[in-house]
């Protein structure tokens, strides 16, 4: 619903979650594909050796790592959480494909894909700011979230673009993969709390 | 006296171990399980030692008995999900000791529920004769409820007597019709669920179920 056709407006609180959940099944799913992909195509002619320890630029957001530290947070800090997660990837996601366009060890369709993921977690961002705003309209959520008014303070890439500059595409795939598999399973979460009644 | 010298220099280190498998039926607790090498000839003991992604402290198994044997069981308190766990089986004897080959678990994809429950099949009627509904539960312990899990369902169907499945995918639903049924037939029923990034679980039990005799309607028109 992303372009404001006059039907949005009448979209359920419910059929919005759905819609961003399923974006972000997909989004993850992507993500999957092409860190499989990388695993099988491109680490073997690397020499890759080991496995050593890897930093995501998200690390610096706290995010809910079990149910019930998922659970115990107001419905106001997982939608922040969610957000942060979502705005953090726009950049490192954009340089990837960028990155990717002078690659040979990537063929086109990766490639694509790459686009497509920079492209989903933009949208994936729009519609969870949609869904924040209905929320607070409903008076489901309080109006504290910080992000919505300038999600450009939710961030953190300002003061880690160095670091993920320094990602390589492994890890950045890997990395990206999880934070979308959170994204969804933030949403999921989010969504049975505020609309049950809804196939939970 | 024996010679038990002669015997003693068959003994060796243990073989190597190797991890078979480690499942989470909830995505809060998982168990992982292993397979002993050979024993060297001496009582061997195995320990599982693990490391969470970027940290270097190693842990030993918090609960060898809760699974069984050969494994190693964490609850939902030593259960962190976005986190790999770096895994090794370590077996020792008298003589020395041999380690598995290490394998990394993200609790994330190691998920493989229960098999679904209650599962119930009812023969209901409409103008076209008989069809089956299946109908069944989520498994206990998959915190459906809760959005923490999304189970997909996929149910089989044959006549008790056939050698081949008929397969359909219920998607998120728990509940199926079945149409076009041999009339007096005995079917069985199965279902199983899958998480969305995870393993199918086992079938249910088969549910048996026998179709009344009816006139299929095919044949009633053949009659007029």
């Amino acid at each position: 619903c992303v372009h404001g056709q006059a039907g949005c407006h009448f979209l359920s609180l419910a059929d919005l979650f759905d819609r961003v959940i399923q974006h972000s099944a997909r989004m993850h799913s992507i993500s999957s594909d092409l860190h499989s992909e990388f695993e099988q195509y491109v680490l073997p002619s690397r020499n890759h050796i080991g496995r050593i320890n890897r930093h995501c630029h998200t690390a610096t957001i706290l995010t809910p790592n079990g149910k019930e530290n998922a659970q115990r947070l107001a419905r106001e800090e997982l939608t922040e959480v969610i957000l942060k997660l979502l705005v953090a990837w726009k950049d490192p996601l954009w340089q990837f494909h960028q990155n990717m366009v002078h690659q040979d060890d990537f063929n086109n369709f990766s490639s694509n894909k790459a686009l497509e993921m920079s492209y989903m977690v933009h949208e994936l961002r729009k519609g969870v700011e949609k869904v924040a705003d209905r929320m607070q309209n409903l008076g489901m959520i309080s109006n504290s979230l910080s992000g919505l008014s300038s999600p450009e303070a939710l961030d953190p890439s300002s003061d880690t673009s160095g670091e993920s500059q320094a990602m390589s595409d492994h890890d950045l795939l890997y990395c990206f993969r999880r934070d979308s598999n959170k994204v969804q399973n933030y949403l999921k979460i989010l969504k049975c709390r505020i609309v049950p009644e809804n196939g939970c | 006296i024996l010679p038990v010298v002669a015997q003693g220099a068959r003994h060796t280190p243990p073989g190597k171990p190797k991890l078979t498998s480690c499942r989470s039926p909830d995505k809060e607790t998982f168990t992982c399980w292993w397979e002993a090498g050979s024993d060297g000839g001496r009582p061997t003991t195995y320990s599982l030692f693990y490391h969470k992604e970027n940290s270097d402290t190693v842990y030993e198994c918090p609960d060898y008995r809760t699974a069984g044997a050969n494994s190693c069981f964490f609850n939902k308190n030593e259960t962190s999900i976005w986190v790999n766990y770096n895994i090794t089986v370590v077996a020792t004897n008298a003589l020395g000791n041999n380690f598995s080959d290490p394998v990394d678990v993200d609790v994330v994809y190691i998920v493989q529920p229960h098999t679904p429950e209650n599962v119930t099949v009812g023969v209901l009627e409409d103008e076209d004769g008989p069809f089956l509904r299946v109908s069944w539960e989520p498994p206990r312990k998959a915190d459906t409820r809760s959005g923490w899990i999304t189970l997909i369902y996929e149910l089989r169907v044959k006549l008790e007597e056939a050698e081949e499945w008929e397969e359909h995918r219920a998607g998120q639903q728990k509940m199926f019709n079945i149409f076009s049924l041999h009339s007096g037939g005995v079917y069985m029923v199965q279902v199983r669920c899958k998480p969305d990034h995870g393993f199918w679980s086992e079938w249910s039990t088969a549910s048996y179920v026998k179709v009344p005799d009816y006139i299929p309607r095919e044949r009633s028109m053949w009659i007029l």
